[in-house]
């Protein structure tokens, strides 16, 4: 009851909250959703008879997504200090679980079928190590300049990382960027990280030459023309090559006419540029640009190290995730499977990133204007 | 309660710093792939997306100078079948195979099988193609196309040449002239979906096929019938390998008849002629790839056109040649006085004249009259290797003729180094060198006509089917390869040989015509296989009409003068009187004194 009164006059003191992230990310979310119809509705007719159907999928989640939102927002950031155990466990299980009971699409075994609705534990994972790790982390800063302590902070993500490996690397390395993020922002120290920089990026080369599969995705990459496999890869750059500076104009994409399979998915951006151009594509980069930017103002006002390394999470999640995308869909990288937060088709990652920005918000409603 | 450091606000904004880099570097690789690539891709995107539909131009007419159709166009159909649009896949077997005169299970595995689009039989007459369609049946689509024709078949066959699957032009004047007649396809273009399926409303870009334009030729319909006739009469009579002929204006070089028996018929140009057709089921060869590349050798000779892409050792013809030299380089008159013991030693060989008893005394003109070897060894010695091959090179001899056929050959000639005495004698009465009917016909032409070398040519212009000129075809004179005085005396003597000399067989009443016969002997020597012929003009006095015949290993008899002189006489008793050469009185007048005499 004490602690209720606090937070209250707390509240009346600051009366701070992040409405510009608010609206720019209602804004993703809207454009979002016209983006989505605009690819989805010639699959949804081929497969499903109904041009709405994906359209009507995902705008459910966005408002259970914007319920999940308002209600972190609204709770003291702190409260998931107690529940970090119980997160990172409970998202290990259930990730261990997909892999054993999960629902194949696509030949990748990544969905749980909860009956009334398909469920991706992966995107839960993302959150919870962002709790997980933020809770740790907050409570040993000044260990963490040593070496040690860096082994024992990854080891300990490790057994999740491996798990999710199994069947969706995309997420795996995401889950393994965020953990190195939030060490690096805690740690006072940067030579260790150039250090670790260079075993995993020693680690993964070796990752790649052991699997043929992965060594074929490279050559793919170098070369898309010439694969088979290359396709999805080519489609897209056909589409954003057809854009042009000012795109065909909304709707106007052939591409999505099937030529990009599943164009609703992780090939959206590719869409966007052939309709809407390079201008349109680079107004999009800048919206996600308004977000980190955001993210990084309340981080640095954060009330304190807890508060401050959640931002940094979601900062390091949101970031990683739309670097991947734009880069595997302009074929920068070679091909893999990651959504473009907000705007790809996905009803469970699109929840769990609104669940993500209330946490923010949430820790912005504690910033003091006046620093003491 | 842990505060929010310095160090971690500085890492954060390193963190965020690294990600702003890379967003733009990710924007420039945007702006590289959708300015710099655009084109690149966009181009690539829209072939996928396009589905085209081919609109034939049709291909311009060939045209004779009577304004004869001589090429033209027929409509054929295309049939094709739509699997995903079939309802009764045995109706349609059924009725194809019947219509298309074709094995069932042929068709069947054309409409059986799972593509977008699939091609039954093409080349199908319009009447059949109109049929199919009359029976309504879903998915069989009839294209209409079209597929050149030749109303006349065989006529000049080898100069007209023929078409292949495209339209394009392989052989003689279609090829030589695709550039004009083949006008350019129209598009129809359609947006489609991956599947294949046209988007409605997207609209279709139209593309107008452009025609090609007619080509009109100095080819004379009528003369070139004549002609024909003419030359498988005297193949048939002498069981003649073949029988050329070439007429042509000699002051500019339109060819108006180029003939060459046995013709092949041009609406079936795969097909052999007779003759071959025997020679090819004869060789009962048992590997069938052998016997294809044996047809298509066959084939290969038959669509070859001996004017142009033969050569033949011209023999007594070329003293008109050798007569021209020697006149512009001053070393005869027509009063040197020559005597022919039947023979001419030269060096340490003994040149026999072909009249072996010898002429005895004559002057020039007699000499060229009786064709006296002796006579023309004697010139040739007189003017020397270097004048020989001076006037070779002057009167074009050297070089092609630039006619505008396809594969011209050229001039076999010995190397000068080489050449010693013998050799020279050789070359002066027309033997051991080569050159090709339309060479001589071409050279003589020059010679006679007042020293203007034409070049000898079919196409004479260019217009669209409305009439309307669009280019007219221009070709190189070159003027003074002799003078108007050598010329005068070739057109003099000339025409002695004929109304007087070995050529008089060719001599018809009230014309004067100038000619030289000529017999050589084909290589190798020991075959004994000779090649008649004559080369005629008319008027004498005033060349208007020339005329070449080769007759190709008659048998019997094979002397030019009495076998190739009298098929010039039918040729031009027919065309000299069609192309308004009038009988000249004064000569009827002459005859008739001397016949009184």
């Amino acid at each position: 009851m004490g602690r209720g009164q606090k937070a209250d006059k707390r509240q009346k003191n600051i009366r701070y909250f992040d409405y510009s992230l608010l609206l720019v990310v209602f804004f993703l979310i809207c454009f979002g959703l016209v983006m989505l119809y605009s690819t989805s509705s010639y699959n949804g007719q081929v497969k499903f008879g109904d041009s709405a159907y994906y359209l009507k999928k995902q705008l459910v989640a966005d408002i259970l997504g914007i319920i999940a939102m308002a209600v972190v927002a609204r709770i003291d950031y702190r409260i998931w200090k107690n529940f970090w155990l119980i997160a990172y466990i409970a998202a290990l299980g259930l990730c261990v679980l997909v892999l054993f009971k999960g629902e194949e699409i696509n030949g990748a075994k990544r969905w749980l079928d909860l009956g009334f609705v398909s469920f991706q534990p992966s995107e839960l994972a993302k959150l919870a190590i962002i709790v997980f790790l933020a809770t740790i982390i907050s409570q040993m800063p000044r260990q963490l300049g040593k070496f040690s302590v860096l082994v024992k902070v990854m080891v300990m993500i490790m057994p999740m990382v491996v798990v999710v490996a199994a069947e969706n690397l995309s997420t795996a390395i995401i889950i393994m960027g965020i953990a190195i993020s939030l060490v690096f922002v805690a740690s006072p120290k940067y030579m260790q990280f150039i250090v670790m920089g260079v075993i995993v990026i020693a680690f993964g080369a070796l990752f790649i030459a052991m699997a043929s599969y992965r060594a074929e995705r490279i050559l793919i990459w170098l070369n898309p023309e010439k694969y088979e496999k290359g396709y999805q890869t080519l489609q897209g750059l056909y589409a954003i090559g057809s854009g042009g500076l000012f795109g065909k104009g909304l709707g106007c994409s052939m591409q999505k006419l099937g030529f990009v399979p599943e164009a609703q998915n992780d090939m959206i951006f590719s869409i966007i540029c052939e309709e809407l151009g390079l201008f349109g594509a680079i107004s999009v980069i800048l919206l996600f640009v308004i977000v980190l930017w955001r993210f990084m103002v309340i981080a640095s006002n954060a009330q304190d190290l807890y508060g401050a390394l959640l931002v940094s999470g979601a900062l390091a999640h949101i970031s990683i995730q739309v670097i991947l995308n734009i880069a595997v869909v302009t074929n920068t990288i070679p091909n893999t499977g990651i959504s473009l937060p907000f705007i790809s088709y996905g009803g469970t990652s699109v929840m769990f990133l609104l669940a993500e920005i209330g946490l923010v918000l949430s820790v912005s409603r504690g910033i003091q204007l006046e620093q003491e | 309660m842990l505060r929010n450091k310095t160090y971690n606000r500085r890492k954060l904004l390193v963190i965020l710093a690294v990600v702003l880099l890379i967003l733009a570097m990710l924007a420039g690789r945007l702006v590289y792939l959708m300015v710099f690539c655009s084109e690149y891709y966009g181009q690539k995107a829209e072939d996928l997306h396009e589905r085209e539909r081919d609109i034939k131009a049709a291909r311009g007419k060939i045209i004779d100078a009577t304004g004869t159709v001589l090429a033209t166009n027929r409509t054929v159909c295309t049939i094709s079948v739509i699997h995903s649009q079939i309802e009764e896949p045995e109706e349609v077997i059924r009725v194809l195979a019947k219509e298309l005169e074709m094995e069932e299970e042929t068709v069947r595995k054309r409409v059986e099988k799972v593509s977008s689009i699939e091609r039954v039989k093409s080349n199908v007459d319009k009447e059949a193609g109109d049929r199919i369609r009359n029976y309504g049946l879903a998915g069989v689509k009839v294209d209409e196309d079209y597929k050149r024709y030749y109303p006349y078949g065989t006529l000049a066959s080898k100069v007209l040449g023929f078409t292949g699957g495209d339209n394009q032009g392989i052989v003689g004047l279609e090829v030589m002239y695709e550039d004009y007649l083949k006008g350019k396809n129209g598009k129809i273009l359609t947006l489609t979906d991956a599947r294949g399926i046209e988007i409605e409303n997207a609209g279709e870009r139209r593309q107008e096929p452009i025609d090609g334009y007619n080509l009109h030729v100095s080819l004379d319909y009528n003369i070139q019938m004549y002609c024909e006739q003419a030359a498988k009469k005297a193949m048939e009579a002498k069981s003649a390998d073949g029988v050329s002929v070439i007429v042509m204006n000699p002051s500019n070089g339109e060819i108006m008849a180029m003939v060459n028996v046995p013709e092949f018929d041009l609406n079936q140009p795969f097909t052999l002629i007779e003759r071959d057709k025997k020679i090819e089921q004869d060789e009962q060869s048992p590997e069938t790839e052998q016997k294809a590349e044996e047809k298509q050798d066959l084939l290969n000779q038959m669509w070859r056109n001996p004017c142009i892409n033969d050569t033949y050792e011209p023999g007594s013809v070329f003293k008109i040649i050798t007569t021209a030299s020697a006149f512009e380089e001053g070393v005869v008159s027509l009063k040197d006085q020559f005597f022919c013991p039947g023979y001419k030693m030269v060096e340490d060989r003994r040149i026999h004249c072909h009249k072996r008893t010898g002429h005895g005394s004559e002057d020039f003109t007699q000499g060229i009259m009786n064709s006296c070897n002796p006579v023309f060894i004697e010139l040739g010695l007189r003017l020397g290797v270097d004048n020989v091959y001076k006037y070779f090179e002057q009167f074009g001899l050297l070089d092609r003729t630039g006619i505008d056929l396809p594969g011209e050959a050229s001039t076999i000639m010995h190397n000068k180094k080489n050449v010693g005495p013998v050799e020279l004698a050789t070359i002066s009465f027309g033997q051991s060198f080569q050159i090709t009917p339309i060479q001589l016909a071409t050279t003589v032409s020059s010679l006679v006509n007042g020293g203007n070398r034409v070049t000898p040519h079919f196409g004479v212009s260019v217009k669209d089917d409305q009439g309307e000129l669009i280019e007219t075809l221009s070709y190189d004179i070159e003027e003074g390869i002799v003078g108007e005085e050598t010329s005068q005396v070739l057109r003099t003597v000339l025409e002695k040989v004929v109304s007087e000399g070995s050529g008089k067989r060719a001599f018809i009443e009230g014309f004067s015509i100038g000619g030289k016969t000529a017999t050589s002997q084909t290589l190798p020597r020991s075959a004994n296989k000779y090649i008649s012929s004559f080369l005629g003009f008319a008027p004498a006095e005033d060349p208007q009409v020339l005329a070449l015949v080769i007759i190709n290993n008659p048998q019997g008899i094979y002397y030019g003068g009495t076998i190739a002189a009298p098929v010039v006489k039918e040729i031009f008793s027919n065309i000299l009187p069609y192309l308004g050469i009038e009988k000249d009185e004064t000569a009827i007048k002459k005859e008739a004194e001397d016949s009184e005499n």
